[in-house]
């Protein structure tokens, strides 16, 4: 858990290119300790490529990317910190179909060094109906709550989710914000970049227009 | 009959392909005939045996295809009759043998065929075995034990066959690198190089087959590992310890295969090492390749491409310097595997 004088998450001048298009320009955003942000913008504008950058899948062309004080892409030491402190869910939620959910949260776990998903989360997220189904004959639903529940292991300092309501019925979309409210409540934070703006009002985000 | 046969023709290629190879060096350079091999397979039950079991490890992926309905049980709503694709089918089975019938067919006639065709029954009930679907949580230490066990999955869910392919052209590869071996009457270094030689070009089609399951879950899992802190370096690193499994472990095979067929201790001794180098460096060079493919739009065809070079660039290095070309293997494979690969390329960008 960051202290709290320490941002969750800091961008200083992002820029963002992509097959010699500029997606991001010069973007600068603070997320202080329990705060949750929500990114909104029309399609294409670069929502998921910002948090693709913020996960540390996507390098940047130029500016920094701290998350809990450390750089998302400096040393590998500050890589290794960052990324302990971060938990992401793709918009595709696509990890290796072979998988089973138990295995996708095993791995979560051993890279973060922290325990499986609690009973709390099990019974939160339905999780063990997919603990030993496949990822790929998991529905888009299944397929993002086990990737989710991934993200939530720790818990981590920074939630960053890419349309999490994708494919989520009513009732997981309540919990799913229950979730991030009560992560946030806990001084972590959250990056949510969605459509749904009654999920965001819901989560109470800063809305930031991109 | 589209349906049916072309994907049981695509997945028996490999196996058509291994099998000329292997004919070619058992037959072409040894001025053996098939009838000298039937003959002795006779009158030898351990030839026999491993001829057998080489054959069932290489057919039953075949097979599989054919004898379960998986991938045409949509035909069934399709109004013609019912029998017709299992008619097919059987058909199918027998015919795809076409190396194996061919063998027994040339030595030993008739006879020769209705030997062949009896192994056809144990065939078809080894591929309707299915093994139970996976289950449980495992328990991963750190992220490099995770990811790797993340590869070994890949390669136990998605190569399966293509791992028992391998295990098949692996015995067939011993087999005629000893043969090939006895026949030549070399010293034991010149043995090795030319035993080592012929296995890394008989195994080419088993190697290749298990390196595209590989290739996509090293793709697959890039976004997670990323964000999960594992590196670039350490994902090749997790890649080529895979690939070096696959390797290593079907050219052991070989390796014992080919000792037992030429029989003579000194050889083995350096046959084992020489085999082993071989099979490091090559899995080296395609590390390489594989990492290459997974960024290509056609991964599948540069995996094949890249096994196909790195055993021709093996049997170079071999031929050029003997037995020390097992070290200049290795040494260029260790130069040609990316460190920082991509993400090494983008992050030169970033002030």
């Amino acid at each position: 858990m960051s202290a709290p004088f320490l941002p969750s998450l800091l961008l200083e001048d992002l820029v963002v290119k992509r097959g010699g298009r500029t997606i991001i320009a010069k973007l600068g955003l603070s997320v202080a300790a329990g705060e949750v942000v929500g990114i909104v913008g029309k399609n294409g504008g670069g929502k998921s490529t910002l948090l693709m950058a913020i996960a540390g899948v996507l390098a940047p062309t130029e500016g920094r990317i701290m998350i809990a004080g450390a750089n998302v892409w400096g040393s590998s030491t500050q890589r290794r910190a960052s990324r302990r402190a971060l938990g992401y869910v793709p918009e595709n939620a696509d990890p290796p179909g072979f998988l089973l959910g138990g295995e996708l949260w095993a791995m979560c776990a051993a890279s973060r060094g922290v325990a499986g998903p609690s009973d709390a989360l099990v019974e939160a997220m339905g999780l063990d109906e997919l603990r030993d189904v496949a990822i790929e004959r998991m529905s888009l639903g299944q397929r993002r709550r086990a990737c989710i529940a991934g993200a939530l292991l720790g818990p981590p300092t920074l939630l960053v989710l890419d349309e999490p309501d994708n494919g989520l019925d009513a009732k997981r979309l309540t919990v799913l914000g229950d979730l991030v409210s009560g992560h946030c409540a806990e001084n972590n934070s959250a990056i949510v970049a969605t459509h749904d703006r009654d999920l965001l009002t819901r989560i109470a985000a800063r809305i930031v227009e991109i | 009959m589209r349906a049916v046969i072309v994907p049981s023709v695509r997945r028996a290629l490999p196996v058509w392909i291994g099998a000329g190879i292997v004919g070619a060096v058992i037959f072409g350079g040894t001025g053996m005939a098939p009838r000298d091999l039937t003959q002795l397979a006779l009158r030898t039950p351990g030839l026999a045996l491993g001829l057998g079991l080489a054959w069932l490890l290489l057919f039953v992926p075949v097979a599989r295809l054919l004898v379960r309905d998986d991938e045409t049980r949509f035909l069934r709503s399709l109004p013609f009759p019912q029998w017709a694709p299992r008619l097919i089918a059987a058909g199918a089975l027998v015919a795809l043998q076409v190396p194996w019938l061919i063998l027994w067919l040339v030595g030993e006639g008739g006879f020769g065929g209705a030997l062949a065709l009896a192994l056809t029954p144990i065939i078809a009930v080894l591929a309707l075995v299915r093994g139970r679907p996976p289950r449980g949580v495992p328990v991963w230490r750190g992220p490099i034990t995770a990811l790797l066990g993340v590869y070994a999955r890949a390669l136990r869910r998605r190569a399966r066959d293509a791992l028992l392919r391998a295990a098949g052209l692996a015995l067939v590869a011993g087999g005629a690198a000893g043969l090939f071996v006895r026949n030549n009457g070399l010293a034991p270094a010149d043995a090795s190089v030319l035993a080592a030689s012929v296995i890394a070009v008989v195994l080419v089609p088993g190697w290749a087959g298990t390196l595209l399951p590989l290739c996509e879950v090293h793709g697959q899992a890039r976004w997670l590992a990323s964000s999960l802190g594992a590196s670039d370096r350490m994902r090749v690193g997790v890649l080529g310890t895979a690939i070096g499994m696959v390797y290593v472990g079907a050219m052991v095979i070989a390796v014992a295969i080919a000792a037992v067929v030429v029989g003579e201790l000194a050889v083995a001794l350096v046959l084992v090492p020489v085999g082993v180098g071989t099979a490091l460096g090559l899995a080296l060079v395609v590390t390489r390749g594989v990492v290459w493919a997974e960024a290509s739009v056609t991964p599948a065809a540069k995996v094949v491409l890249a096994s196909m070079v790195a055993s021709a660039l093996a049997v170079v290095m071999l031929g050029w310097f003997g037995a020390v070309g097992v070290v200049a293997l290795v040494t260029f494979g260790l130069a040609a595997v990316p460190v920082g690969g991509r993400e090494s390329a983008e992050l030169a960008s970033v002030k």
